[in-house]
């Protein structure tokens, strides 16, 4: 008599332990694809001045769980520095005009001996350096992170101020962009808005570096984090 | 200035700028301070391993450049 039924020798539980998600820097003509990769092949540090980086190695940030991996790090792209780093530069220069001016005209102060105006000269160039650094962390400290679970949102400004914002990806329901201007066009940056459920604050990405390819990369986690729900 | 150095010649105009220089100096000391706390959290918060030290680093100089400044104000004018 036939067997109706076979049950099919049970096999070797050979469950790999689930690696977190990580994109991969290949890209295609039509935008990046995440492709599940070991984590320890990607070698891409954050340099003092990157702006954009896939995968980054060496960054950790407050309440990162265990196997919480960073796919995205993001700045404001560094085109929009140029502006306080030629004010600074003004300021460099701005003593040497003001020396070369007075040659022309009587010293206004000439009771003051030479030191004073030493000490003064130290003290101003000393302010112009805390001016370029107080900048430059302010534009170092302003961060979104897109990780395989959430997305942060850190915002640092006035040196005083700020604020940390995280979402978890399940909950962004739209991701878009605008890159309004010449200037944005030409340098490729531009506003990134994810929009999240219900009354959540939504995030925008002030100024990213390659707005297209970050909306492209959420978009995609979105959709594999919802095939989970279908 | 010289001439109200001689209608008040008892007002040690130096002094005043010392005085005031030294102020301006020690409030930047304190902005600096609070500028060093402000990097230190922020590190804490995201922490780029090979950048930090020289974030924390540069503030810090500034910090003992000021400081150096304000005792050579102290000592030399």
């Amino acid at each position: 008599m036939p067997d109706i039924f076979i049950a099919e020798p049970k096999e070797k539980n050979t469950a790999v332990p689930e690696k977190p998600y990580v994109l991969e820097k290949q890209e295609r003509s039509d935008g990046p694809i995440p492709i599940i990769q070991s984590p320890m092949d990607s070698n891409n540090p954050v340099h003092l001045f990157s702006a954009f980086r896939k995968n980054p190695d060496g960054i950790t940030f407050r309440d990162q769980e265990g196997e919480e991996t960073i796919l995205l790090f993001i700045r404001h792209s560094f085109i929009t520095n140029v502006r306080w780093i030629l004010a600074g530069i003004f300021l460099l220069i701005l003593p040497i005009l003001i020396s070369l001016s007075l040659g022309f005209f009587q010293n206004p102060l000439p009771s003051l001996s030479n030191k004073y105006y030493l000490m003064i000269g130290f003290f101003y160039y000393l302010f112009v350096a805390t001016y370029f650094y107080i900048n430059f962390i302010t534009w170092h400290f302003n961060i979104a992170l897109v990780t395989d679970k959430r997305i942060i949102d850190i915002n640092f400004s006035n040196l005083v101020y700020k604020d940390i914002a995280a979402t978890k990806l399940n909950l962004v329901q739209d991701v878009s962009f605008a890159q309004i201007g010449a200037i944005r066009t030409f340098f490729d940056y531009g506003d990134v808005l994810v929009q999240t459920a219900g009354t959540l604050d939504n995030f925008t990405f002030e100024s990213a570096p390659q707005p297209e390819n970050i909306v492209h990369i959420i978009e995609d986690l979105i959709g594999k984090r919802n095939e989970h729900f279908v | 200035m010289n001439t109200l150095y001689k209608l008040f010649p008892f007002i040690q105009f130096n002094l005043f700028i010392k005085i005031g220089f030294l102020a301006l100096d020690l409030f930047f000391i304190l902005f600096l301070i609070i500028a060093v706390r402000q990097v230190f959290t922020m590190t804490t918060i995201v922490n780029d391993a090979s950048n930090a030290v020289i974030i924390k680093g540069s503030v810090i100089l500034l910090l003992l450049l000021s400081i150096s400044l304000f005792l050579t104000a102290l000592v030399i004018l």
